[in-house]
């Protein structure tokens, strides 16, 4: 129980719930309802959009990597696949183009990284600014000549904007299972060991005979995949492919997976921490704009809270041992003082 | 004025730890303070304090007789105070010149500083105590022990009254040691307090007045060097006899086969080297920093490219595309740097324990946690490694214990180590436990492993190998028998020019 109460997400849930009944109490105060069905459906479609870029930026974060590319890869799987649906090609399809398409600039992304030793961010910075250019090629091939947003209609693809269970959508359950089973994965299973070990020194398990390139790459490849599930999921539900989809979402995942306490170091770190940090990042953003704060402060709050969720444990000790000496200070005055 | 530095009941805690406590002595100027103790003991904290990296909890710190209170590193040093710690502080992009001036750059008419008054300066510096170091080149292409000397060349012209050096010999040769030696003998001419930290023991003897030893974070005993000996020093430091390291030791009196040849072998760092390695032998790699010894056995573990030459393992060739294959063979390597290349600090035991074995201990894709586990206590219990349990971080423990981790992965029931290659096993390991690693060195080669010792300590190398090979700028330039392997010999052929 002890354990429970000091680990990392135990204090991450406190601050999601002391978020949300901030931001309710403010809200009814407002004559507002912050739990009213058109604010919880705005957050899910942003978490669902963002979740999957959590997880691929996290098992990336995990492995001491990370992928700035990630926001306009996926725009290109979205732009692939809605182009695609919109020349009547079967959705299932365009789906498998969409994997393979973003899956090779995942491989590009971590070749660099892990062959060829460039740094991630810099590599990743080059790729998404390869693929942003790309993308707009290749909506100009398939439009005649004009790189355009397309709109589309597809029965499979919309499925997963459009179907709901029990009244929430159905991406929000495969997110869910995603979570699941990518918390499994690393948890449990070799690779996932692989992963922790490759991000907390690539050396010492490149020594220990680990494949350590060969588990950067997988990761990169995965998280190119997930960013173009994202994609999908955003544009699936009004069937349009915008060419800017994804644009503010460059650092979302990140972010989300930082405050969910995975380490930028590399190394330490789970996805139930990161599901947590997605759900304050979003009631947090989502919260301030029902209660109606200027959204331009909005963006600068939010910075202001990945900086204060990274300061969490340097604070901790710090005042652990500010604490304790104030203590032995005492205790030896008192001592000559006895004396 | 006699110069001093004196401690007055230094205390500092963390929060689970006491760093430090009750810390009461006094080091004269013109004489050598060592610090000794073992790891963990505290002697790092204590230079920390000095220097001001750290504040205190309690005490004072009294320099020629009066107290000071230095808020940062830069304040310290200008109170008086230089420390040279383990972990150099240069820039690997500046010049030997403009790393030695640091902090203190003179300054010319046009606002910059004045670069030929500080190259003219190095250069006076360098030739004083003979080193042959360029003061244009970047700090980032010499070689380690060159790197150690700038740092100490640094710290000696600031002309502070206190000097203190953290393990300073770690990275040098005895070119270095020796001109470092004649150093702080200058340091005692001129009166200054000089304080030396090192687990060596024979260079506390040959440079040290007084000695204090700490243990666990306390004072236990401050001495006269020439008023004590080897044996009481290691039972004031240890707290009980550990007898004769080397003599005691139970030799492999049954050394087999011939189990590796490697014939011509080379790199882009060693050049032609060949040499055999029997069953259950210990074969010493003696050389200077520098000589290729790691580079030689990194590319036999297939973590560096060959470029030609072949290896026989068993008298089948073998040629390893990557460590994997290496640890499927058999052979297995404990790096020279524990933090960057041995362990990963910020996991567990159990996880760095595990760590080659994974795809033993699962089934399917799935990890069996189960044998993970047993595993780790198992070297946890074999290795009589120090924690509580074997969920705890690697980072968190001491130097020995973090060592005896790497033993215990490549020394268990789930891989078949044939060879076992040490590199610098003993490095920053205090007594106790350097003979504790002696015994199992000794151990595993009864029990048939043939082991791969490179060691910079000579005595360390002699008294543990077989065979002895010397290495001198990628090439092999001796072979001893452990009777005919004296310091003398194997340092001539170490050294030849």
């Amino acid at each position: 129980m002890k354990k429970i109460l000091k680990s990392k997400n135990f204090t991450l849930i406190l601050i999601l719930i002391v978020l949300i009944a901030v931001f309710s109490f403010w809200s009814s105060q407002l004559g507002k309802n912050f739990f009213a069905t058109s604010t919880i459906k705005n957050v899910l479609q942003a978490i669902i959009v963002t979740g999957f870029l959590t997880i691929g930026a996290g098992c990336l974060l995990i492995s001491g990597n990370m992928d700035i590319a990630m926001s306009t890869i996926g725009c290109l799987g979205l732009t692939v696949i809605g182009n695609a649906c919109a020349k009547a090609i079967p959705g299932p399809i365009a789906l498998l183009m969409m994997i393979v398409i973003c899956g090779l600039f995942g491989l590009l992304d971590g070749w660099l990284v892990s062959v060829m030793k460039f740094p991630s961010f810099i590599a990743t910075m080059g790729v998404s600014f390869i693929v942003k250019g790309l993308t707009y090629v290749y909506s100009q091939w398939w439009n005649n000549g004009v790189a355009t947003n397309v709109n589309f209609k597809d029965a499979f693809i919309q499925w997963f904007g459009k179907t709901n269970l029990f009244g929430i959508p159905i991406g929000a359950y495969i997110l869910i299972l995603f979570f699941v089973i990518y918390g499994i994965m690393i948890s449990k299973t070799r690779f996932g060991m692989k992963m922790l070990l490759v991000g907390g020194n690539p050396q010492a398990a490149r020594l220990a005979g680990i494949n350590a390139t060969k588990v950067v790459i997988t990761l990169f490849v995965n998280g190119s995949i997930l960013a173009g599930i994202s994609g999908l999921f955003q544009g699936a539900r009004l069937g349009m492919a915008g060419l800017t989809a994804l644009s503010t979402n460059q650092f979302t995942g990140l972010t989300a997976a930082m405050i969910g306490g995975i380490s930028f170091g590399g190394g330490i770190g789970g996805m139930g921490g990161a599901l947590i940090g997605l759900l304050i990042l979003n009631t947090f953003q989502i919260g301030m704009s029902v209660v109606g704060v200027n959204p331009y402060w909005v963006t600068t709050f939010s910075g202001i809270l990945l900086l204060g969720a990274l300061s969490i444990d340097f604070l901790k000790l710090r005042f652990a041992s500010t604490k304790l000496a104030r203590k032995r200070r005492k205790e030896v005055k008192e001592a000559g003082k006895n004396a | 004025m006699q110069k001093s530095l004196e401690f007055r009941d230094i205390e500092k805690n963390y929060p689970g730890v006491r760093a430090l406590y009750g810390i009461n002595f006094k080091a004269e100027g013109g004489r050598v303070m060592a610090l000794m103790g073992e790891n963990g003991a505290g002697k790092s904290t204590l230079l920390k304090i000095l220097s001001a990296d750290i504040q205190p909890d309690i005490g004072q710190i009294l320099i020629n007789g009066e107290e000071v209170h230095f808020q940062s590193p830069v304040d310290a040093i200008r109170g008086g105070v230089s420390v040279i710690y383990q972990e150099r502080q240069l820039f690997a992009s500046l010049s030997v010149a403009e790393n030695i001036f640091c902090g203190d750059l003179p300054s010319n008419k046009l606002g910059g500083y004045d670069s030929r008054q500080i190259i003219k300066d190095t250069k006076e510096l360098l030739d004083k105590f003979g080193l042959d170091i360029d003061p244009y080149e970047k700090v980032g292409h010499l070689n380690v022990a060159h790197q150690q000397m700038v740092e100490i060349m640094k710290a000696y012209r600031r002309n502070t009254d206190i000097i203190a050096f953290d393990e300073p010999t770690a990275p040098l040769t005895e070119v270095e040691i020796k001109i470092l030696f004649g150093l702080i003998k200058l340091l005692k001419e001129e009166g200054k307090v000089v304080l030396y930290v090192s687990h060596r023991m024979n260079e506390i003897f040959q440079v040290a007045d007084d000695i204090v030893v700490l243990k666990d974070g306390g004072f236990v005993t401050q001495m006269k060097t020439s008023e004590c000996n080897e044996a009481m020093l290691i039972k004031a430091m240890v707290g009980r006899d550990i007898g004769d390291t080397y003599s005691n030791l139970v030799r492999n009196t049954n050394i087999g086969d011939v189990l590796l040849e490697v014939k011509n072998l080379k790199t882009l760092a060693v050049h032609d080297v060949s040499f055999t390695l029997r069953k259950g032998e210990i074969l010493g790699l003696s050389g200077l920093v520098g000589a290729g010894r790691t580079e030689t056995v990194r590319a036999i573990f297939g973590a560096d490219a060959i470029l030609e030459g072949e290896i026989y393992l068993e008298g089948k060739k073998v040629s390893f595309k990557s460590t994997r294959d290496a640890i499927d063979h058999g052979i297995m390597l404990c790096p020279e740097d524990r933090k960057e290349q041995g362990l990963i600090m910020r996991r567990t035991i159990r996880e760095n324990v595990a760590m080659p074995s994974i795809h033993k201990l699962s089934h399917w894709i799935f990890l069996d946690k189960k044998q993970v586990r047993n595993l780790a206590e198992e070297a946890v219990e074999d290795f009589d490694i120090k924690t509580p349990t074997v969920e705890k971080v690697v980072g968190e423990l001491s130097g020995g214990n973090q060592q005896k981790v790497i033993l215990g992965r490549w020394i268990n029931k789930v891989v078949d180590t044939k060879i076992l290659i040490l590199d610098e096993p003993t490095k920053g390991i205090d007594v106790g436990t350097k003979a504790e690693i002696y015994k199992l060195i000794c151990e595993l080669a009864c029990r048939g492993i043939s082991i791969i010792l490179i060691s910079s300590e000579l005595t360390e190398v002699i008294n543990l190998a077989d065979r002895v090979l010397v290495m001198h700028n990628g090439h092999i330039t001796g072979e001893f028998a452990r009777e005919d392997a004296t310091e003398e010999n194997v340092l001539a052929a170490a050294m030849l020019d």
